[in-house]
C-alpha cells in the first residue's frame, strides 16, 4: 500500500505563483471533443448546490448527466435551506475587500488547517458565482439604486455577504434547479429522484458506476459512467441532533469511503453558535438563527448566576455582553467555533438562561431603538418569524434565547487540487469533500464553495480526466456491478431480518448523546477513549436489536433511517478516532488538553500542520491514517486572534 | 400540442411564425385562454344586464316610455344581429362553464373528510351565504340562471305562459299586446316568484364573477384590485335589486 | 409551564400506490405543547412500531418551512390552521385537549399517493423543465452589477421567488389547480431584467405543461394564497393571465 499512499498523496496543486495557479492549471488541462463529449456519460449523485450546478454545467458542455438524489424533488437539497447569505470579493461596498483578503480571511478563519492553493481558488472564483446566480435570476437584495446590498458575517471586517432576505440558500438552490431542469428538458440530464446511493462501483481501481435503492418500490438499480460526482452534503446527522435536514446522511459518502476514498478530517465539526436551543426529549431537528443577526443582535448573559428574570427586565447594568467584553475588537461577529465556546463556557460556569440554563441571550433591543422596528423586520422578519412559531415567544419584545448546535462538517471525503478522491473517477464537491474550509468554516462560505466547485471547478477537472483517460466500456453486468448490488440487498434484508425491539430513532439519539457529549464542543482524551467503546457497543447493539417493520419493496422510510443509522455507527467511530489522534485545539475542534490560559485554543502547527485522510481496513478494524502536510506560503502561519 | 422544449430549441427561431390559426386553436384549448374567454364573455354579458336593466326600468316611467323604447328596440335592423350575439356570447359562456367545471371536478377525484377554508377576512355579507365568495357555487349559480332564463325565454319570445294574454282583440282585430302589457301580466303570473329567485341568484353569480372576470384578464393591480372587488359587490347588489324589483313592483300593482 | 394533550387521529393509510387506502384511527396520550406536528407524528410511530405496525410514511426534510417537502391535510386545511406556515412549522400548542384530528394526503390527480401521507409532486418539476428557467450558460454572465434593478422590482421578484414548492396551492383549491405554483416562477423570472428575453416561450411552456399535467383551472377562489406558506400572492396568477395573454397574442411564434 505504501507506494499507493504516495500517489494518491500527490494533491496535485500546480506550481507556480499562488494568484495564477488556478489558471495555469486550466490551460493545462485536456479537453474533450464536442462530438466525444456526448458519448462520456457522468453520475452526479446530490442536486444540493454542489450537485445542482455541477450537473447543469457539465450538460451545457454536452456531456450526458444522470443526477440523483433521495428527495421527491432536486430543488429539495439541504441546500435550499441556508439562510444567511454568500460571500464573494467584489468588493462593491468599496471597504477593502479583494480576492486576496477573502483568501485570508478564509486561510485564518479555517485555522490555519486547510490547503492554500484551494482556498485561493475559491476566492477567485467567488465574483464569477455572483455574476452567474444573478444572470440566472437569483434576486440577490439590492439597494435603492438598483445595485446589489451586502451585509457583514463572522470573522470578517469587510462586508462581502450577498444575500436574498433570509432565504439566500432557497434562492441560490433554486438558481441551480431551475438550470438543471432546463438540461432535463434538452436531453441531456436524467433526472433519478427518490433514490439513495447505497454503493460505488470501481472496475479496474477507476470509479464506474453507482447502486441506488430506488425509494419507491425499493429495487435495486445499478448505474454506469464515465466518472462518478458526489455532492451528497454533509454528515452533522451523525450527532442526530443538527440543524440538517432530516434526511442528510454520511452514506454516500462513507460507502465510497469502504470503497478505498480517503476520509479527511473527520473530526472538524462546525457547532453553530446561533440556534434554538433544545425544548425536550421529543425533540427531531434544531433550527438556526442565521448568523448574520449577530449584526445586530448582542449576546449576553446575566452578570449573577442563575438569575431567572426574563431578559427584558435585567437592566443593562446587571448584563454581561461576554463577547464584546473578550473579543473587543470583532466583538458580536467573532467566527463560529469562538462565540459557540464562549456561550457553553458561561453555561458550564452556571450563568445561562432559560429552563435548562443551556441558552444565552441575543438580543435586538438597542438595534430596534436605534433603527426602529421596521427596519430591523425588513432584514431579519422571516428569522423572527420563524423564532417565534417554534417558540411562542416574540423576539421584539424578549430577547431570543440561543444555543450552540451541530451545522457543519468541514471534514469529508479527501480531494486533490481536482477535486477528485483517492480512487481515480470518483470527484467529490460541496460539503461532501473536505477542501476549503480547513478546521473552522466561516459563514456564506458553504454556499460558496458548493457553487465554485459545481460551476467552476468540477467542469474543467472532471474534462481534464475524461479527456485524459482511455477507459474501456462497461456494462452493468459486470462483475463488480452484481458484486456491489448484491452487497447492498444484503445490508437491508440484513436491517429487515433483525426484528429486534429497539427502533431506529432510539438508537440514533443515543450515538447523538456520544458524540455530542465526548467528540462535540470540546473533547479530551478519556471522554474520547471511552466514546469509541460506547460507540461499537451501540453499533453491535443495532445488529442486534433494531426494529424495522415492513418490507424492502416498498417505500418504507423506517428502513432508510436505519440503513442510514448504521453507517453513522461506522463512522462515528472513525469521528472521534481522528479527535482523539489531532492532540491539539484548532478551528472546531478544541481538545481541553490543549488550551491557553484565558482558555482559548492552542494549535500545535509543529506536529498538525497536516490532514489527516484514513482508509478503511473493515468495519471495527483500525483504520490507517495518511497524512498531507499543509504549507502555508501567502498565509504565514499565526495565532488566530479576534481579540 | 406541446411544443418540447427540445425541439423548440432545435427549431431555429427564423423559420416561420405559427399557422395564423393555430395559436388561436393553442389559445383556445389552454386553460387560461378558456378562462380568458370565460371572464371576456361574462363581462359583455355584463354589459348586457346593464343596458337590459336600463331598458325594464323604464317601466317605472310609465306605459309610453317603455312601449316606445320596447319599439324603437324591436324596429331595429340590426337587433337580430344582436340577439344572436347574445345567445353566442351566452352559449360560449355555458359551453364552456361545463367543461371548466368537469375539468376541476376531475382534477380532485377524490375529495377530503371536511375540507375548510382558510381564507381569513370575509370580504363581504355575500361570503356569508353558501354563494358568496366561494366561487364553488358558480356552477350551481349558472345553472339556476339558466333555468331562468329559459323561463324567461318562454315568457317574453316564445309566449308560451298560459297565465298571459299575448293578444288582445281590438275591433280592427287580433292585435299583439303592448310590451308593457306584457310585461306587467308576466310580473303578475305564477313565473314571478322565478324572476326574484333568478335575479337574486345572479346578482350572487355577479358578486364573484364581476371582480373574478378582471382577474382572468390579467387585470391586477394592488391600487385597482381591492377597489373591483367592492364594485363587483355593488354591481351585483345593482342588477340584482333592479331586476327583482320588477317582480316585486308587479305583485304589487296587481 | 409546559402542558401536554391528549388527541384522537384520524389519519389515512394506504399500503401503495395502487392499493385502496382507508382512514384508522389512533390515540395519543401526553403531547408536549412545545412539540411541532411532525415531532407528534414521530412519537405516533414510535409507539406504532412498538406495537408491531408499520410506522405512517409521511414526506419531510428540512423540518423549519424552507424544503417543501412536508405536507399534510389537517382537519382540512392543507399545512394546517396556521396561516404562513409549513406543517412541520405548526405546533400542538395550536391545539386543545381532546381534539380530533384527521391528517389526509394532498389530494390532486396530478399528485398520486405513493403511500400513506406521501404523494408524487414530479408534475411541479416537469413543468419548471418546460421553461421554469432563464437561460445563462455557466460562465457566460455579465458583471452582475451591470444591469441595476429597482428594489421594487426585485422585491416583487423575491416576493414571487419564495415559493417553496409544497404543492398547498393545488391541495387547498377546490379544483386542484396549479396556477398559484405556476404563477410564482413566471412571475419571480419574467419580472426580472434577465427573465425578459424568453418571457413568451416561458409562460407558454410551463402553461401548456400545467394543462397536460391534469391540474385544474383557477376559479379565483384565492384558497391557494390562503393556504401558501411562502404567502405567495394571488396577483400573481394575474400577472400569469397577462404574460400567457400577451405571448399568445403578441409574439411572432
Ligand atoms: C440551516 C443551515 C443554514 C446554512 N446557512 C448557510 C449560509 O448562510 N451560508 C453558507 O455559506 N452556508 C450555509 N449553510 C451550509 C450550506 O447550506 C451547506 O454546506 C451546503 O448547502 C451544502 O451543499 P451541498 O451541495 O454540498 O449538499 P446538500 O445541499 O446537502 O445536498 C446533498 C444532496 O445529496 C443528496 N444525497 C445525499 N445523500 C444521498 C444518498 N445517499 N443518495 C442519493 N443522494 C443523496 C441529497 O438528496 C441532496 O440532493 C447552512 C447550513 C444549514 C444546515
Ligand atoms: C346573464 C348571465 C350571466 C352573466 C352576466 C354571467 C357573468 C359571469 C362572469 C362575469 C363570470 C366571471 C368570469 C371569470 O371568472 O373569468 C362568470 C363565471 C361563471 N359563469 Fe356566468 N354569467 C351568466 C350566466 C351563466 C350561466 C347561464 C351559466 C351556466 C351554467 C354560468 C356559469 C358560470 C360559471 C361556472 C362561471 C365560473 C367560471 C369560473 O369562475 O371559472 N354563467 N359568469
Ligand atoms: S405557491 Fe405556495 S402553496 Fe403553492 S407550491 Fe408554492 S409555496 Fe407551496
Ligand atoms: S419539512 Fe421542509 S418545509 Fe416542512
Amino acid at each position: 500500500m505504501a507506494d499507493t499512499a504516495n500517489t494518491v498523496f500527490n494533491s496535485r496543486v500546480p506550481d507556480g505563483p499562488m494568484a495564477e495557479k488556478w489558471d495555469r492549471c486550466k490551460q493545462e488541462m485536456k479537453l474533450v471533443n464536442p462530438a466525444n463529449k456526448r458519448k462520456k456519460k457522468i453520475i452526479v449523485v446530490g442536486t444540493g448546490l454542489a450537485g445542482a450546478s455541477a450537473a447543469a454545467s457539465l450538460a451545457e458542455l454536452g456531456y450526458q448527466v444522470e443526477s440523483f438524489c433521495f428527495q421527491d424533488s432536486p430543488r429539495r437539497a439541504h441546500s435550499i435551506a441556508a439562510q444567511g447569505g454568500i460571500n464573494a470579493a467584489k468588493n462593491y461596498p468599496n471597504d477593502g475587500d479583494s480576492v486576496w483578503r477573502l483568501f485570508y480571511d478564509t486561510v485564518k478563519g479555517g485555522d490555519y488547517r486547510s490547503r492554500e492553493a484551494n482556498v485561493h481558488r475559491l476566492a477567485q472564483v467567488s465574483n464569477n458565482i455572483i455574476d452567474q446566480c444573478t444572470a440566472q435570476g437569483v434576486p440577490f437584495a439590492r439597494d435603492y439604486g438598483g445595485l446589489l446590498s451586502n451585509r457583514s458575517f463572522g470573522g470578517a471586517q469587510v462586508s462581502r455577504t450577498f444575500y436574498a432576505r433570509g432565504q439566500t440558500g432557497q434562492q441560490l438552490l433554486l438558481g441551480a434547479y431551475s438550470a438543471l431542469m432546463r438540461q432535463v428538458g434538452t436531453g441531456r440530464v436524467t433526472l433519478f429522484p427518490r433514490r439513495e446511493m447505497l454503493d460505488l462501483v470501481v472496475v479496474d481501481g477507476v470509479a464506474r458506476g453507482i447502486i441506488v435503492r430506488n425509494l419507491i418500490t425499493g429495487e435495486f438499480e445499478k448505474y454506469s459512467a464515465d466518472c462518478v460526482l458526489l455532492c451528497t452534503g454533509g454528515y452533522g446527522n451523525a450527532f442526530y441532533l443538527s440543524t440538517n435536514a432530516k434526511g442528510s446522511n454520511v452514506t454516500a459518502a462513507w460507502r465510497c469511503h469502504k470503497r478505498g476514498a480517503y476520509f479527511a478530517n473527520p473530526c472538524y465539526t462546525q457547532i453553530h453558535p446561533t440556534c434554538i436551543p433544545v425544548s425536550g426529549d421529543y425533540q427531531s431537528k434544531l433550527t438556526l438563527m442565521s448568523e448574520s443577526l449577530r449584526n445586530d443582535g448582542r449576546v449576553w448573559v446575566p452578570g449573577a448566576q442563575g438569575d431567572q428574570r426574563r431578559g427584558n427586565q435585567i437592566p443593562d447594568t446587571e448584563r454581561d455582553y461576554y463577547l464584546e467584553r473578550r473579543y473587543p475588537a470583532f466583538g458580536n461577529l467573532v467566527p463560529r467555533d469562538v462565540a459557540s465556546r464562549a456561550s457553553k463556557e458561561r453555561c458550564d460556569a452556571g450563568y445561562g438562561v432559560g429552563s435548562t440554563g443551556q441558552a444565552v441571550f441575543l438580543d435586538f433591543r438597542d438595534a430596534i431603538a436605534r433603527d426602529g422596528k421596521h427596519t430591523i423586520e425588513a432584514k431579519y422578519g422571516n428569522l423572527f418569524h420563524m423564532y417565534k412559531k417554534i417558540t411562542g415567544e416574540d423576539p421584539y419584545q424578549v430577547p431570543m434565547r440561543i444555543y450552540p448546535a451541530v451545522h457543519y462538517t468541514m471534514g469529508g471525503l479527501w480531494v486533490d487540487y481536482h477535486l477528485q478522491s483517492s480512487i481515480p473517477g470518483l470527484f467529490v464537491l460541496g460539503e461532501a469533500n473536505f477542501s476549503d474550509h480547513g478546521a473552522n468554516r466561516l459563514g456564506a462560505s458553504a454556499l460558496m464553495q458548493g457553487l465554485a466547485d459545481g460551476y467552476f471547478v468540477a467542469p474543467y477537472t472532471t474534462s481534464n480526466f475524461l479527456g485524459s483517460q482511455n477507459l474501456p466500456e462497461v456494462s452493468t453486468d459486470d462483475e463488480a456491478f452484481t458484486e456491489a448490488m448484491a452487497n447492498a440487498q444484503d445490508r437491508n434484508s440484513k436491517i429487515l431480518g433483525v426484528q429486534g425491539t429497539r427502533s431506529s430513532d432510539s438508537i440514533h439519539r443515543e450515538l447523538g448523546h456520544i458524540l455530542w457529549e465526548y467528540c462535540g464542543m470540546s473533547r479530551e482524551r478519556q471522554g474520547l477513549e471511552s466514546a469509541m467503546g460506547k460507540i461499537s457497543d451501540l453499533r453491535e447493539e443495532f445488529w442486534s436489536s433494531i426494529k424495522v417493520l415492513g418490507q424492502g419493496e416498498q417505500l418504507n422510510q423506517n428502513l432508510e433511517h436505519a440503513g442510514r443509522l448504521a453507517d453513522f455507527l461506522e463512522f462515528g467511530e472513525l469521528m472521534v478516532r481522528d479527535a482523539l489522534v489531532r492532540e491539539e485545539s484548532c478551528g472546531g475542534h478544541f481538545r481541553e488538553e490543549h488550551q491557553t490560559k484565558d482558555n482559548e485554543a492552542l494549535r500545535d502547527d509543529k506536529n498538525f500542520s497536516h490532514v489527516s485522510a484514513w482508509e478503511f481496513t473493515g468495519v471495527g478494524n483500525e483504520p490507517v491514517e495518511h497524512r498531507e502536510q499543509l504549507e502555508f506560503i501567502e498565509v504565514p502561519l499565526a495565532t488566530r486572534s479576534y481579540k | 400540442m406541446v411544443t418540447k422544449l427540445a425541439e423548440k430549441q432545435q427549431s431555429s427561431p427564423s423559420t416561420g411564425g405559427k399557422s395564423a390559426t393555430k395559436w388561436i386553436m393553442t389559445l383556445l384549448s389552454s386553460s387560461i385562454g378558456q378562462k380568458f374567454v370565460m371572464g371576456i364573455t361574462g363581462l359583455l354579458l355584463c354589459g348586457f344586464l346593464v343596458v337590459h336593466l336600463a331598458g325594464n326600468l323604464l317601466v317605472y316611467v310609465g306605459a309610453e316610455a317603455y312601449n316606445g323604447y320596447a319599439d324603437k328596440l324591436h324596429s331595429m335592423m340590426l337587433l337580430p344581429v344582436a340577439e344572436t350575439g347574445l345567445f353566442l356570447l351566452l352559449f360560449a359562456h355555458i359551453a364552456l362553464a361545463i367543461k371548466l367545471t368537469r375539468d376541476n371536478q376531475q382534477a380532485r377525484h377524490i375529495s377530503y373528510q371536511e375540507p375548510q377554508s382558510k381564507i381569513e377576512e370575509k370580504p363581504s355579507l355575500f361570503s356569508q351565504t353558501p354563494m358568496g365568495n366561494t366561487s364553488g357555487w358558480m356552477f350551481i349559480s349558472g345553472s339556476i340562471i339558466l333555468a331562468f332564463l329559459v323561463i324567461h325565454m318562454i315568457d317574453m319570445k316564445l309566449h308560451w305562459n298560459p297565465g298571459v294574454d299575448y293578444s288582445i282583440e281590438t275591433p280592427e282585430g287580433v292585435v299583439e299586446a303592448k310590451p308593457y302589457s306584457i310585461m306587467v301580466q308576466v310580473l303578475g303570473s305564477f313565473t314571478a316568484p322565478f324572476y326574484i329567485v333568478g335575479t337574486i341568484v345572479l346578482g350572487f353569480h355577479l358578486s364573484h364573477g364581476f371582480s373574478s372576470a378582471f382577474q382572468s384578464l390579467g387585470l391586477n393591480h394592488p391600487k385597482y384590485t381591492p377597489l373591483i372587488k367592492k364594485l363587483a359587490i355593488l354591481f351585483a347588489f345593482v342588477i340584482a335589486a333592479g331586476f327583482a324589483s320588477l317582480p316585486i313592483w308587479g305583485f304589487f300593482i296587481h | 409551564m409546559s402542558e401536554t394533550l391528549d388527541l384522537t387521529l384520524k389519519v389515512w393509510r394506504q399500503p401503495g400506490p395502487d392499493a385502496s387506502g382507508r382512514y384508522v384511527e389512533y390515540k395519543l396520550t401526553e403531547i408536549s405543547t412545545h412539540m411541532s406536528f411532525l415531532e407528534m407524528l414521530d412519537v405516533l410511530n414510535e409507539q406504532l412500531n412498538e406495537k408491531g405496525e408499520e410506522m405512517i410514511a409521511f414526506d419531510h426534510d428540512c423540518r423549519e418551512g424552507i424544503c417543501g417537502a412536508c405536507s399534510l391535510m389537517i382537519n382540512g386545511q392543507a399545512h394546517g390552521p396556521d396561516s404562513g406556515t409549513t406543517t412541520c412549522q405548526l405546533h400542538m400548542r395550536r391545539f386543545k385537549n381532546g381534539d380530533t384530528i384527521v391528517i389526509e394526503p394532498w389530494r390532486a390527480r396530478a399528485f398520486p399517493v405513493v403511500r400513506d401521507l406521501v404523494v408524487d409532486r414530479g408534475a411541479f418539476d416537469r413543468i419548471v423543465q418546460e421553461g421554469g428557467f432563464i437561460s445563462a450558460n455557466t460562465g457566460s454572465a455579465p458583471d452582475a452589477n451591470s444591469v441595476p434593478i429597482p428594489a421594487p422590482v426585485q422585491e416583487t421578484a423575491m416576493d414571487a421567488a419564495a415559493c417553496i414548492g409544497c404543492g398547498a396551492c393545488v391541495a387547498a383549491c377546490k379544483n386542484a389547480s396549479a396556477m398559484l405554483f405556476v404563477s410564482a416562477k413566471v412571475s419571480h423570472l419574467s419580472t426580472l431584467p434577465q427573465g425578459k428575453p424568453e418571457r413568451d416561450s416561458r409562460v407558454q411552456g410551463m402553461v401548456a405543461q400545467m394543462d397536460l399535467e391534469g391540474f385544474g383551472n383557477c376559479t379565483n377562489t384565492e384558497e391557494c394564497q390562503a393556504a401558501c406558506p411562502a404567502e405567495i400572492s394571488v396577483s400573481n396568477i394575474a400577472r400569469l393571465n397577462r404574460e400567457f395573454l400577451r405571448a399568445q397574442l403578441c409574439s411572432k411564434e
